[in-house]
């Protein structure tokens, strides 16, 4: 070949090559760089009261003194939004002064009977209280100012009268008083659509703050508590400051977004000054806090993953990874030793190397389907255990799923053992075993170590082949190995594919993935570095 | 150093064994099936965890059919379905001399969902059926924009396939330029980000990114759910190996639903408890 092309070959192929290492690099970087970026904020972000509330209350962290003066310190905040809706809603819902007109009239009812006044007395003053009762009621309706003025005034009047004066019905006066009092800024044709859009004020503040202290606690700890997090507590308060509505501007084309601000809607309300305080307060009222929240690593989740963190299933994935390694290894090892110095050439062999390339590329999910029928369903109830997906089923599932990948690494690593080797071995007299064992077994290490490389990464990541033989989405600590347990892989399979929570908790789901990729590489190192090991003895140093 | 290792390993067997024989005190509660009533039975599984501490609950989410055939092999306390039994699993258990007990605790509309761009307020369902069919392209054939309509469904194995399949599509095939997607959550993400996209997902996937369309002129909600107004709604099942012994944790288990606490998790859930309390 002439000179010159051979260069230019050359020179071509140094470019291709480094070239296709940048791109492998740039394509890690795209594929892991947002996974880790995201993930790392289950570990890493800025808390809240909430979050410390959360954490004392269910994992008893934290200092309770503290803890306590510091929620003194944010309701001193809190209180006052709380007052400002609280001022409002008075006007607006109607209903809930009905029911507390309600609730007063029953009381002076009983209050009458437990004196004791007579029955003309009794059926007299108790009239008049209905009549204040409906006359209230029917005040709330109106959406007249006048009207209002007016009975107010009217139900006034009886305030002074003795049979009222310090019992239950003094309520009904206070009630009329205040009500007159937060009437006075509202449009009241506007009532419905205020009550409307203050239902939704109502809710983005108990997302962001969490139930009121004297509301009744909510079955599920989710519900418990408000922003646990300050990217979440900012994204709720910029939809409390806007409201988003979708517009047509022109025929024929789609919507448009538009932002308004929220204080708009309740312009000269006593709502109005709601917004600004919370902007302005917002720190206040939150406490937020940096947090290296380590133990993300080792603590428990609440049912759905959306509090806690992922221990279980890191138990879970080392568990079974490491259950199938020792299943795994010595079959692998000793499969592959028979193949290379036993095995002579027939057709027995040829056929047994053909299934092991077929069971290399089989589909992982026809093990797990194979595991579920041959180890939950025969094997374990033949031995007189329970037919249930546990631990021992999925780590054999595993162990067989990644058979191949070990005979076959172990098998090359095994025949590259130079000849001479054996020769010396066995020309000093040694049995063809104790050669096996003490020459080419060592030299073939380095070898079979990347092998179980290889096969370690890829059982951790499986999800299929336990699907059915040995996880769980939710269950306890497995406490033997005739326990289904938890593992990183299906956990997030499970959040991608349940549950609305999926939406609501991303770093949780990118957490998991994150975690999964970092024990992998953690059980890598250690494989690693023992084959590092290995390699300096062979070589004597 | 070969031989710690022997040594180490048998220790640790013998400690798994025996913790085998100490354990199982323990009253268990094995739940299996439906990814989407899954998340009732997580939250069901949290309040009874607080209550009693003597009690370990398990739930697996593989799907209905799964949960149908662990209740027939006898390997679950409670199948949880997001569609009735088939007739050849009633059949099969019945064999098995297992009969399933159905439990409604819950209601789930499905909702047709829209990019919130979009200025289509309602759909027939025949209008719905023609889209999934391939007859009605462009948004412009229902009163829409000029666009064209990316339809997306949910894979054919899911319960939320069976019941709009079932429901609005009357049994009949989907064209092929259906797009499939394996989750409610994806349906959701690819419905937020694509204009002219038309899905179906769960009423708790409702958010401001989507917006839910009048069926029939009835729109989606709590009460036109529970009613049975709304036309493309389904019953949420847990199937009991006849009804559970009175008092037994099973039977407590799948009353929950009746009690305040049980419907508030349901509520919370994102699904539509059967009575009003």
């Amino acid at each position: 070949m002439h000179l010159n092309t051979r260069q230019i070959t050359d020179k071509a192929f140094t470019v291709l090559t480094g070239a296709s290492v940048v791109l492998l690099t740039v394509v890690l970087l795209i594929v892991l760089g947002p996974i880790t970026w995201r993930g790392a904020k289950a570990v890493i972000f800025k808390d809240t009261i909430e979050f410390r509330k959360m954490q004392f209350a269910l994992y008893h962290r934290g200092n309770y003194e503290d803890l306590q003066s510091e929620i003194a310190e944010v309701h001193q905040f809190r209180d006052a939004a709380y007052l400002i809706i609280d001022e409002f809603k008075h006007g607006i819902d109607t209903d809930e002064l009905i029911d507390e007109s309600k609730q007063i009239y029953r009381q002076f009812g009983k209050e009458l009977k437990y004196k004791g006044t007579s029955g003309a007395e009794y059926q007299q003053i108790r009239s008049l209280a209905r009549e204040i009762r409906d006359k209230l009621q029917a005040t709330f309706q109106s959406n007249d100012k006048q009207i209002i003025q007016e009975n107010i005034d009217y139900i006034l009047q009886y305030r002074t009268n003795g049979e009222f004066v310090d019992t239950a019905a003094a309520g009904f006066f206070t009630l009329g008083e205040d009500f007159l009092k937060s009437v006075e800024n509202i449009d009241l044709d506007k009532r419905q659509e205020y009550a409307g859009a203050l239902q939704k004020v109502e809710d983005i503040i108990l997302h962001l703050l969490g139930p009121k202290p004297d509301d009744p606690v909510p079955a599920l700890s989710m519900d418990r508590y408000g922003a646990t997090r300050w990217d979440l507590a900012q994204k709720l308060l910029d939809q409390l400051l806007w409201s988003e509505k979708w517009v047509q501007k022109e025929a024929d084309q789609p919507m448009i977004k538009v932002r308004t601000l929220r204080a708009e809607q309740f312009e000269g309300t006593k709502l109005e000054p709601l917004f600004g305080y919370v902007q302005s307060n917002l720190d206040r009222m939150m406490k937020p806090m940096p947090t290296f929240y380590w133990r993300y690593f080792i603590d428990d989740s609440t049912p759905g993953h959306y509090f806690g963190g992922v221990g279980p299933e890191i138990l879970g994935t080392l568990l079974l990874t490491l259950l199938a390694m020792i299943f795994v290894i010595p079959l692998g090892i000793i499969s592959a030793a028979y193949l290379v110095e036993c095995a002579s050439d027939n057709m027995a062999v040829r056929i047994i190397r053909m299934g092991i390339n077929t069971l290399a590329g089989v589909p992982s999910i026809v093990f797990g389907l194979f595991g579920l029928a041959f180890f939950v369903l025969f094997l374990i109830p033949l031995f007189g255990g329970a037919s249930k997906p546990c631990i021992l089923a999925a780590s054999l599932t595993l162990a067989v799923l990644t058979l191949p990948v070990m005979i076959r690494a172990s098998e090359e690593a095994i025949r590259s053992v130079p000849q001479t080797y054996k020769e010396a071995s066995l020309g000093l007299g040694a049995s063809r075993f104790r050669t096996f064992m003490k020459v080419t077994l060592p030299a073939a290490l380095p070898g079979i170590l990347t092998g179980i490389i290889l096969s370690l990464s890829r059982v951790a990541g499986e999800t299929a082949p336990i699907l059915f033989t040995g996880a769980v989405a939710l269950g306890p600590l497995p406490k033997s190995l005739f326990d289904p347990t938890r593992t990183l892989s299906y956990g997030s399979y499970d959040i991608a594919v349940g549950d609305r929570l999926a939406m609501m908790v991303p770093h949780k789901q990118y957490g998991m993935v994150v975690t999964l990729v970092l024990l992998i590489l953690c059980l890598n190192a250690v494989a690693i570095i023992l084959r590092a090991k290995v390699f300096r003895r062979l070589r004597g140093n | 150093m070969r031989k710690e290792i022997i040594v180490c390993g048998l220790v640790m067997l013998s400690l798994v064994l025996a913790s085998e024989l100490i354990a199982s005190q323990k009253q268990t509660l094995q739940i299996e099936g439906s990814t989407t009533v899954g998340p009732i039975a997580d939250a069901f599984a949290e309040a009874f965890n607080s209550k009693y501490s003597n009690l370990d609950i398990t739930v697996k989410k593989t799907g209905s059919g799964d949960g149908a055939a662990a209740l027939v092999d006898g390997r679950c306390d409670i199948a949880i379905m997001s569609r009735f039994m088939k007739e050849k699993e009633y059949k099969k258990a019945v064999e098995n001399g297992i009969f399933p007990v159905a439990h409604v605790v819950a209601m789930d509309g499905v909702c047709i969902v829209v990019h919130p761009s979009n200025p289509v307020a309602q759909l027939t369902t025949q209008q719905i059926r023609d889209i999934y069919q391939g007859k009605i392209t462009n948004w412009k054939q229902v009163g829409g924009p000029d666009l064209e309509i990316v339809a997306i469904s949910r894979d054919t194995s899911s319960g939320t396939y069976e019941t709009f399949h079932g429901l609005v599509m009357k049994k009949e095939e989907m064209a092929a330029g259906v797009e499939y997607v394996n989750s409610n959550p994806q349906a959701h993400a690819r419905v937020k980000t694509t204009v002219g996209a038309i899905g179906y997902v769960g009423i708790g996937f409702l958010d401001a990114n989507v917006k839910a369309l009048k069926v029939d002129g009835v729109m989606p909600s709590r009460q036109t759910i529970a009613t049975g107004q709304y036309p493309v709604a389904r019953p949420l099942f847990m199937f009991t190996n006849g009804y559970p012994k009175l008092g037994s944790m099973i039977y407590k288990f799948c009353t929950f639903y009746l009690s305040e606490t049980g419907q508030e998790i349901i509520e919370a859930k994102g699904f539509i408890p059967v009575t009003n309390y």
